[in-house]
C-alpha cells in the first residue's frame, strides 16, 4: 500500500481539523509506522527525481536556422539557475523539438547537469550543454514522459495549460518545479498484510486518520465526507436509465448516477500527478477520477459510457442491472480478455448482457473513450466473499478486488458519488442528471461496543484511565461515553473490522502505542511441565543411530508418483495434493525408505562410498485413519545402509540391515524381537503390506515382537535397485517407532557380577539347512535355560559361526558360545559338559542334530 | 565404442585401461586425459571443433556409463536366506555386519536445534506437543476464526488434497486440540513440519519447521507475551536480547504482531544480516482471539491467553550461517555431517 504523505498533509489540514503528520521528519515517521501501523517496506523520495529542475518562461521562440523542426528559445529562469551560459540580458538558450512551444509558455527547464527523471531509475542520462545543428542549447524542456509523469511525448509540458487558474498565479519562473505539483514527496509503502482487516486505510483518508491517531493528534475528516447526502430520482429523468438491484443480501449498497456532456481530455496535472506518484497510469479525466477517488476514500467507483450502455440494452431505454451471473454467460473485460463465467458471480448488466464483472473489473463494450459524451457513475459495495472468489477465479486481482476483499463500508456511497459528480463537472464541464438512484438493502449500522476500562487493562498489562482511553479513541473519531469504568463506544461507519471488544483493545493498545506494554512473566506455579514420551523417545533413537554412525536425514513428506511406482506401491493408496508446485511432489508419501533410496545415488555420485542414512517422519496412507477420522500419521524410522564394496565372502546384505534393525531394538530393551521372512508372512496389515512392497520378498524380514509388527528390514526391491541405481550391497529397514516406543523398557536387566569363575565352552551342531537358525537356537536357547534354572546357574550364548561344507548344502554346522557361572560357588568344566551333552541329546532327538 | 578422431580412439583406449585397474571408478571422470581433450578443443580449426567436441562427449558418456554400472553392476541372485540368523553362513568374523564408527554419525541440524529449543521451554514449564503432517480444513481454519472464503486465507497457500485435507501451514492447527485437552493453565509449545505452497530458492522452502507457542490462564495479558519471548530468546542466544512488536493481523489473535529480537550479529548497530535495520524479523504473536478460545471450550470472559509461532530453519540458518535452505532437505552427506 502506498501512501503519499503529501497527499496525507493535504487530509489532514482540512475544513475540520489541522496537524502536521510529520512534524519530526521522514525518518520518525516512518518509526512510528512501523511501531503502530505496520511494517514499512520502502520509502521513496520522489522530489529527488527532480532535483534542479525548475519553471521557466518562454521569452521568445524562433525556427531554428538550420532545421525545420527545431525552435531555438530564449527562456527566462528568474537567474535561480548558477554555472549556466546566459545572454546579456540573463536570458538561457534552449533548443526545442516539440510543435507546441510557443512564447510566453511557463514550462519545465532541466538544466545542463540535471538528470531526465524518467532515467533515474535506469540508466541516469544526465544534461550537458550541446550543439544542435549549430546552437547550443543548454539542457531541454520537458514532456510529461521525461518528467515521468506520464505517456505523453508529442510535446513539452505547458504549466499554464492546466486548469487551476489560481494555481497558475503563484507559479513563477525560477520555482523548484517539485513544488508545482506536490512533487515534493515522500512515498512511503507499507505491507498489505497489515491492513488484511482494514477497509480504511486502503485509502489516504482513513491512513490520514491513523497517522494522526498513532501520533496523538486529534483527526476530523472534511465535511464532504460525513452526513448524508440527498439522493432519489426524478420524472424529468423518467426515460434516463432504468437501474435495478436483484441481489441487495450481497450488493448492500448500489448507487448511480448519469452524467451528460461530459468533455473527454487529459485530466488536469494536478489530478495526473496524485495518479502517477502512487503509481497509476493516467488514462482520461474520467477514469482519473474515478482512481483519485479510490486512492483518497478505499472506495472503488467505475464509470459507464451511457450510450454504449443503452446501445447493449434492450428498448429503447439504458438499463443497468445488478445481479448474480448466468452459467455460462460470456463477457469481455476491460483489456480484452473473454471470460466464461461459473455462474453465482456479481454482475454488472444490462437487461439483456453482462458488461462488468462488479468490484473486480468493468467491460470493454461500455468502455469511456475518446469519444463519450454522457456517463454514468457507479458507486457500489460488493460482497467480500464473493469478490474475493471471482478474483481468484479468472486470476483478477485489481485495485477494485483489493479493496472490496476487505469489506468496504456501504455507508459512504453516496458522499463518494457525490464527490465524484463534483469531480467530473469541474474536470470535465458535465452536467448531472438530477436522478440519483439508490439501491440498498438494509444496511447494518456501525455497531456499539461496551466494554471496561479494565478488559482493556487486563488485555494489555497497562494502567489507563477512561479519560486517557476516550482521548486515543476520539483523535481517530470514535465516540466515547464513559461512565466511571464502563465504555460505550460508537465505531466509526468506515471501521467494518470493529465488532468486539477485544477490537478495541486492539485499537487501544496500537493508538498508544505497543512500546509501553510492562514487560513481566506471568506468575506460576512450581508444577513441572509434562514430558512428551514421544519426542523423548524419538530422541533416544537418534542418539543409538549416533552412536552406530548413521546420518539422519529429512526428506520432503511429498514424492513424485513414479517413485511410489518405481517402490511397486499403488498412487491410489496416497493422497493426491490437487495444488502441487510440482510432479515431484504430487503425493503424500506411503512408506519413508524409497525417499531415503533416493538420496543414496547422489551421495556416491558425490564421493561417500559407505554410509547408513536414517529418517525420522510420518507416512500417510488413504483410508488408514485415527481416532479423529483423520488420516494416521504413521511414525516410521527408516534407515538406508550401502557400501560400493561387494566381496563375495560378506554374504547377504539383508544381514546389514538386520544389524542396525536389531541393534536398536536391544538398545531400546526389545528382547523378544523375531524376525520372519516376508515371502512366508501370508497375511499383513495394509500399511505393512504398501510398505513391504519396497523390500525385496526372500531377502527380507518382517520384524515382530509378540503380535505387535515392529517393521521391515531386508534389501530393496530389484527394481528400485536398477530404477535409483542403488549398489548391490544396500540394506534397508522400516520400523515402526509408536510400536517401538510401546514396547522399550526404561530400565535395565541388571545381572550381579561374577564372584566365582565360570567355565566358557563352544558347541557345534550339525542340523538340515533348511532348519532355521532362530528356531533351532530357540530350543538350545531354552533347553540352556531350563537346565540351567534347575542347578542355579547363571548363563549366557552367542553365535559363533554358521557353517557349509560347499560338498554338502543339504546340511550346515553351527556353533554358539555359551558361558556358565554359578553366584555361589566355582563352576567346573564337568558340571559345564553335563549341561552341553544335555543339550546335545535333546536336540538330536528333536532335530536329528550331530554334535560335531 | 569406435571413434573416428584417432586421437579421441587413442585417448579411450587409454581410459579403459585405466578404469580396468582404477579401484575407485568414479575416478575416470576426473582423469586428466580427459580433461586435456576438452582443452584440445579451442586449438583446433574452428570447422574442426564441433565434430571433435561431439566425439568427446561421447566418450565422457560411455565412461559415465561404465561407473554407473560398476556401482550397480553384479546384482546377486535373489535366493532365500535364512532371516532369523545374525549373520549369512560361511562369513568370517572380519566379514560379518557392523556398525558405522561412532564418528560418522550426524543429527540434523534442525532436530538438534529443535530439542535446545523445546528444552529451554521446558524449563520455562512449556509441555511440548507435536502437530500433525495431514489435517483438515476445520484445524487449518475453521477453528482458528478464519471464516469460510474468507479472505485472510489467502495468505496461507496451503497445499491441498483431493479430498479437501490440507497440509497444515502452520503449527497453530493444534491449538483447538490443546486446548480441548489440558488442563488450564495451559502452558504448552506445539513443534512440527509445515508446508506452504512457494516455489523453491535458496530462502524459500515449501517444507519448513516451525514452533508454536500458547500460554492461556487468569489476567494473561500482551506485556507477558513480550516479556516471555524475550526470556526464551535471551536464553537461547545466552544474552539479553531487545524485542520489537510491530502491529499485524491474524484472525487467530486480536491485537497481532510480528515480533523482531535485536540483531545477535551486530547487537542491533546494523549488519548485513539485519539488512543495517539493527532487527531480526522472527515470527508472529498475539493475544488469543476470544473466538478461538471459546472454539476450545475456553471461556473468554474468564481467561485469556497469549500465542507465539516462528521457524526453526531460520535460526538455525541465522546461527550458522548457512547459506541456502534447500540444503536441510538434501540429504546431502558432505553437509549433514559438518554437524554433530
Amino acid at each position: 500500500m502506498k501512501v503519499s504523505i503529501n497527499w496525507i498533509r493535504e487530509i489532514i489540514k482540512n475544513d475540520q481539523c489541522s496537524a502536521d503528520p510529520m512534524p519530526d521528519g521522514i525518518e520518525a515517521l516512518v518509526e512510528k509506522i512501523g511501531a503502530q501501523l505496520g511494517a514499512v517496506e520502502e520509502v521513496i523520495d520522489i522530489g529527488k527525481k527532480y532535483q534542479g529542475i525548475v519553471v521557466a518562461k518562454v521569452v521568445k521562440c524562433q525556427k531554428h536556422p538550420n532545421a525545420d523542426k527545431l525552435s531555438v528559445c530564449l527562456i527566462d529562469d528568474g537567474k535561480a539557475v548558477k554555472k549556466v551560459k546566459r545572454d546579456s540580458k540573463g536570458m538561457i538558450e534552449v533548443v526545442c523539438g516539440a510543435p507546441n512551444v510557443a512564447a510566453g509558455q511557463l514550462v519545465v527547464w532541466m538544466p545542463p547537469g540535471v538528470a531526465v527523471p524518467s532515467t533515474v531509475d535506469k540508466e541516469p542520462f544526465v544534461l550537458e550543454a550541446k550543439e544542435i545543428r549549430g546552437v547550443v542549447s543548454n539542457g531541454m524542456i520537458a514532456s510529461l514522459q521525461e518528467l515521468a509523469l506520464g505517456d505523453d511525448h508529442t510535446g513539452i509540458l505547458v504549466i499554464e495549460d492546466t486548469k487551476s487558474k489560481n494555481q497558475t498565479s503563484n507559479i513563477k519562473p525560477g520555482m523548484p518545479f517539485a513544488k508545482v505539483y506536490g512533487l515534493d514527496d515522500y512515498i512511503i509503502d507499507i505491507e498489505n498484510k497489515m491492513f488484511t482487516h482494514r477497509p480504511d486505510l486502503f485509502g489516504m483518508l482513513g491512513v490520514a486518520r491513523e497517522l494522526a491517531g498513532v501520533q496523538n493528534m486529534v483527526f476530523r475528516s472534511p465535511k464532504w465526507y460525513l452526513g448524508d447526502k440527498t439522493t432519489g430520482s426524478h420524472k424529468t429523468d423518467a426515460q434516463l436509465l432504468g437501474a435495478k438491484n436483484e441481489i441487495p443480501k450481497l450488493v448492500p449498497h448500489f448507487m448511480l448516477q448519469v452524467v451528460k456532456n461530459v468533455k473527454i481530455a487529459p485530466s488536469s496535472m494536478e489530478i495526473q500527478s496524485y495518479l502517477a506518484r502512487l503509481g497509476v497510469r493516467p488514462i482520461n479525466n474520467i477514469v482519473d477520477i474515478t482512481n483519485y477517488l479510490m486512492l483518497e476514500t478505499a472506495q472503488p467507483i467505475h464509470a459507464y459510457d451511457y450510450d454504449k450502455v443503452k446501445g447493449v440494452s434492450s428498448g429503447s431505454m439504458a438499463h443497468i442491472v445488478v445481479r448474480q451471473a448466468k452459467t455460462g454467460e460470456k463477457l469481455l473485460l476491460l483489456g480484452g480478455k473473454v471470460v466464461t463465467l461459473e455462474g453465482g458471480e456479481l454482475v454488472i448488466a444490462t437487461n439483456k448482457q453482462a458488461i462488468g464483472l462488479a468490484g473486480v473489473m468493468g467491460g470493454a463494450a461500455t468502455e469511456v473513450d475518446k469519444n463519450t459524451k454522457n456517463i454514468i457513475l457507479e458507486v457500489g459495495t460488493f460482497d467480500m466473499n464473493v469478490t474475493r472468489k471471482t478474483a481468484m477465479t479468472y486470476g483478477l486481482f485489481t485495485d477494485a478486488a483489493t479493496r472490496f476483499t476487505k469489506n468496504q463500508s456501504p455507508w459512504q456511497n453516496d458522499r463518494v458519488l457525490a464527490r465524484a459528480v463534483d469531480f467530473v463537472i469541474h474536470e470535465s464541464g458535465g452536467l448531472p442528471a438530477r436522478s440519483i438512484y439508490d439501491l440498498k438493502g438494509s444496511l447494518k449500522p456501525a455497531p456499539q461496543v461496551r466494554t471496561t476500562t479494565q478488559f482493556i487493562n487486563e488485555r494489555l498489562g497497562l494502567k489507563l484511565t477512561a479519560s486517557q482511553i476516550k482521548k486515543l479513541l476520539e483523535n481517530v473519531e470514535f465516540k466515547v461515553q464513559a461512565s466511571e469504568d464502563a465504555l460505550k463506544i460508537d465505531v466509526p461507519f468506515w471501521r467494518t473490522d470493529i465488532v468486539i471488544p477485544e477490537d478495541i483493545v486492539e485499537e487501544v493498545g496500537r493508538l498508544y502505542g505497543y512500546d509501553h506494554l510492562p514487560l513481566e512473566l506471568p506468575k506460576k506455579d512450581l508444577t513441572p511441565a509434562a514430558v512428551n514420551e514421544k519426542l523423548t523417545f524419538k530422541d533416544r533413537a537418534r542418539q543409538i543411530l549416533l552412536a552406530a554412525g548413521a546420518n539422519e536425514v529429512l526428506t520432503y513428506s511429498f514424492v513424485h508418483g513414479s517413485l511410489i511406482e518405481k517402490a511397486g506401491q499403488d498412487i491410489k493408496d496416497a493422497y493426491h495434493i490437487r495444488n502441487a508446485l510440482s510432479p515431484d511432489l504430487q503425493y503424500y508419501r506411503l512408506s519413508l525408505t524409497p525417499s531415503l533410496l533416493e538420496k543414496v545415488y547422489p551421495n556416491i555420485k558425490a564421493g561417500s562410498d559407505h554410509f547408513a542414512l536414517y529418517e525420522i517422519g510420518r507416512a500417510h496412507i488413504k483410508n488408514v485413519l485415527d481416532k479423529e477420522k483423520l488420516p494416521t500419521e504413521l511414525e516410521r524410522l527408516a534407515m538406508v545402509i550401502t557400501t560400493l564394496q561387494n566381496p563375495p565372502n560378506w554374504g547377504a546384505p539383508y544381514f546389514v540391515a538386520k544389524k542396525f534393525s536389531d541393534y536398536l531394538i536391544q538398545k531400546v530393551g526389545i528382547k523378544s524381537a523375531q524376525f520372519n521372512m516376508l515371502e512366508n508372512v501370508k497375511k499383513l496389515p495394509r500399511a505393512w503390506f504398501i510398505a513391504a512392497q519396497a523390500f525385496e520378498a526372500r531377502r527380507s524380514a518382517v520384524i515382530y515382537s509378540g503380535d505387535n509388527i515392529v517393521g521391515l528390514s531386508g534389501e530393496p526391491s530389484l527394481n528400485l535397485r536398477a530404477k535409483l541405481k542403488l549398489p548391490p550391497r544396500t540394506a534397508q529397514a522400516e520400523l515402526d517407532l509408536a510400536v517401538i516406543q510401546g514396547l522399550a523398557v526404561k530400565t535395565v536387566d541388571y545381572r550381579p557380577l561374577n564372584k566365582f569363575p565360570a567355565v566358557e565352552q563352544d558347541i557345534c551342531l550339525r542340523t538340515a539347512t533348511d532348519l532355521s537358525y532362530g528356531e533351532l537356537t530357540d530350543f538350545v536357547m531354552k533347553t540352556l535355560g531350563r537346565i540351567s534354572d534347575d542347578h542355579g546357574y547363571n548363563h549366557w550364548l552367542s553365535p559363533v559361526d554358521i557353517y557349509q561344507r560347499s560338498e554338502d548344502k543339504s546340511r550346515k554346522q553351527t556353533t554358539w558360545h555359551i558361558v556358565l557361572s554359578h553366584p555361589g560357588k566355582t563352576m567346573t568344566t564337568a558340571e559345564a559338559n553335563k549341561v552341553l551333552d544335555k543339550i546335545a541329546i535333546d536336540a538330536k532327538a528333536k532335530f536329528k542334530a550331530e554334535r560335531i | 565404442m569406435e571413434y573416428k578422431n584417432p586421437e579421441i580412439a587413442e585417448v579411450a583406449k587409454q581410459l579403459h585401461e585405466k578404469f580396468a585397474k582404477l579401484k575407485d571408478k568414479r575416478a575416470i571422470l576426473r582423469a586428466a586425459e580427459l580433461t586435456a581433450l576438452y582443452d584440445r578443443i579451442k586449438t583446433l580449426p574452428p570447422d574442426e571443433r564441433a565434430s571433435f567436441g561431439k566425439e568427446i562427449n561421447e566418450l565422457k558418456k560411455e565412461l559415465e556409463s561404465m561407473v554407473r554400472k560398476s556401482v550397480t553392476s553384479n546384482l546377486s541372485p535373489v535366493t532365500s536366506i535364512d532371516v532369523t540368523a545374525p549373520f549369512d553362513m560361511n562369513v568370517k568374523p572380519e566379514n560379518r555386519p557392523k556398525l558405522l564408527p561412532a564418528e560418522n554419525g550426524s543429527r540434523h541440524p534442525l532436530m538438534t536445534e529443535l530439542d535446545i529449543i523445546l528444552d529451554i521451554f521446558y524449563r520455562m514449564g512449556f509441555a511440548a506437543v507435536e502437530s500433525r503432517e495431514l489435517d483438515d480444513d476445520y484445524h487449518m481454519f475453521g477453528s482458528l476464526n478464519f471464516p469460510k472464503d474468507h479472505p485472510a486465507r489467502d495468505e496461507y497457500d496451503t497445499f491441498v488434497t483431493d479430498e479437501d485435507l490440507v497440509a497444515p501451514a502452520h503449527t497453530s492447527i493444534m491449538q483447538n486440540r490443546v486446548f480441548k485437552s489440558m488442563e488450564i493453565p495451559i502452558r504448552a509449545v506445539i513443534p512440527g513440519r509445515v508446508f506452504r505452497n512457494e516455489d523453491l530458492d535458496a530462502r524459500h522452502e515449501h517444507t519448513f519447521y516451525q514452533l508454536e507457542g500458547v500460554y492461556v490462564d487468569k489476567g494473561i495479558h500482551a506485556g507477558h507475551l513480550v516479556a516471555t519471548i524475550r526470556a526464551w530468546l535471551s536464553s537461547y542466544y545466552e544474552r539479553e536480547i531487545k524485542i520489537k512488536i510491530q502491529p499485524f493481523y491474524f484472525p487467530f489473535t486480536e491485537p497481532s504482531f510480528e515480533f523482531a529480537a535485536s540483531c545477535i550479529f551486530c547487537e542491533g548497530r546494523g549488519c548485513n544480516v539485519c539488512s543495517h535495520t539493527g532487527w531480526i524479523e522472527l515470527g508472529g504473536c498475539g493475544m488469543i482471539h476470544p473466538n478461538v478460545l471459546r472454539e476450545g471450550g475456553i471461556d473468554p470472559a474468564k481467561y485469556t491467553g497469549f500465542a507465539w509461532g516462528f521457524g526453526i530453519d531460520r535460526l538455525v540458518m541465522l546461527k550458522y550461517n548457512i547459506e541456502d535452505v534447500r540444503h536441510f532437505h538434501s540429504g546431502n552427506l558432505k553437509f549433514l555431517r559438518q554437524f554433530a
